[in-house]
């Protein structure tokens, strides 16, 4: 791994994490509301991101939720799958656009996973808290849609890393 | 806004806070998933035990593992009403239509509460008596294995460090342009969401340009001073095993069978 493409990665984390703490401390829990969730839309412009997101979600969870240990198993796992389904995808997918939209299906779709974390640790109900997690994840990858496309107007972000 | 504590890390000099980080990361892996061969009074009081025991040694505050537990009572609370509410098991206390409150959910409520309980306390012990960089060199020592299967091993534990690194930086960055798009009347926490939706462009926008051009400088630092990868590095802190820690590990073996003969 070339240590530019190491560095951007470490940076990006840590900005997921700060994201994460000082904008929404009230991400955690059934209804999930990161509004860090919207760098996920990094990785449609270079799939190199996927590092510094898997990290940023890793610590934010190993530091912040006070779910820890599900958190780092499941939450991770869900970012892990949906960014390799998309990076997949991509290949496929032309036009940022479309591939966005394709990314916010996934993640949404993938709280799933958050939903059968949150069943079997605290036998909540799957298909109430599938539905609530999922609404907080696709507001904000919708949201962060525009967003991160008017940033990576200033920024390229394809070619940073 | 500055109270949030990054990283939940009490210096202290318990057995804890001196025993390997790896011997505690596995421990409180594999303790994530024991809890649940819990399904009785008596496997429950084993765990609760321990917990407590856990709690003596790590020599650490009381009101730091509340701090802990705070954000997570409301998820114990809902989680307790709905067990208790729609678990139908054992005798009725009160029925009254979608509302069912029997003993069978009582307990099952209990347990499920208690098992959360235990799992919360003992990742705060972890945060609380280990610093999170000697978390990622313990996490690096433990996935050295899968360098074999040209996984990055060491490069996911430098960008770990990095991030570890630049978290407070970047959060008091993003703390500062708030701060100053606020005086120019953006509102962050107040009005309606699509201007609070607005407001996050503004933000976002120079905490990325700054962030990257704090990658570009340690970039260039890093070449300057001849970084080459993990081949031929030495560590400032050396990981050391001891027998504090094998025991630790003996104790969550042994308690695999323990649980499982115990267990209704």
């Amino acid at each position: 791994m070339k240590l530019r493409v190491l560095i951007v990665n470490g940076i990006l984390a840590a900005l997921y994490v700060a994201v994460t703490a000082v904008i929404a401390p009230f991400g955690f829990t059934n209804i999930q509301f990161r509004v860090s969730e919207m760098f996920n839309h990094l990785v449609v412009f270079n799939k190199k991101y996927i590092y510094g997101i898997v990290i940023g979600v890793f610590i934010a969870n190993l530091l912040l939720s006070p779910m820890v240990g599900y958190d780092l198993v499941f939450g991770v796992g869900q970012s892990v799958i949906s960014l390799l389904i998309t990076i997949l995808a991509t290949k496929f997918i032309k036009g940022i656009w479309l591939r966005m939209i394709f990314n916010t299906i996934v993640f949404t779709f993938m709280m799933c996973l958050i939903a059968a974390e949150l069943h079997l640790a605290l036998n909540l109900p799957f298909l109430i808290t599938w539905l609530t997690a999922a609404i907080g994840e696709f507001v904000v990858m919708a949201i962060g849609a525009p967003i991160i496309y008017m940033i990576n107007k200033r920024l390229n972000f394809e070619k940073v890393v | 806004m500055m109270n949030i504590i990054i990283g939940q890390y009490v210096p202290g000099k318990s057995i804890l806070h001196h025993m390997d980080p790896r011997s505690k990361l596995l421990a409180v892996f594999a303790l994530i998933f024991i809890v649940f061969l819990a399904n009785n009074w008596v496997t429950y009081g084993v765990i609760v035990i321990l917990t407590l025991v856990a709690i003596v040694l790590s020599r650490v505050r009381l009101r730091f593992i509340y701090k802990g537990l705070k954000p997570i009572l409301l998820v114990i609370i809902i989680t307790f009403v709905l067990n208790a509410f729609f678990t139908k098991s054992g005798e009725a206390i009160f029925d009254y239509g979608w509302f069912h409150l029997t003993t069978g959910g009582l307990q099952q409520a209990a347990f499920i509460s208690v098992r959360l309980l235990v799992i919360v306390i003992m990742t705060t012990l972890l945060t609380l008596t280990t610093t999170p960089i000697d978390i990622t060199d313990g996490l690096e020592n433990l996935l050295r294995p899968f360098k074999k299967l040209r996984f990055p091993v060491h490069e996911f534990a430098l960008m770990m460090s990095i991030a570890l690194r630049f978290i407070p930086t970047l959060m008091e960055e993003t703390e500062k342009i708030m701060k100053a798009q606020t005086a120019r009347g953006v509102e962050f926490s107040s009005g309606p969401l699509t201007q609070r939706i607005k407001a996050i462009l503004p933000l976002l926008v120079p905490l990325f340009i700054s962030a990257f051009k704090r990658a570009e400088d340690l970039a260039m630092a890093m070449e300057a001073r001849g970084y080459r990868g993990d081949i031929g590095r030495t560590k400032l802190r050396l990981l050391k095993w001891g027998l504090k820690d094998s025991l630790l590990l003996l104790v969550v073996i042994v308690l695999i069978p323990v649980l499982v003969l115990l267990r209704g």
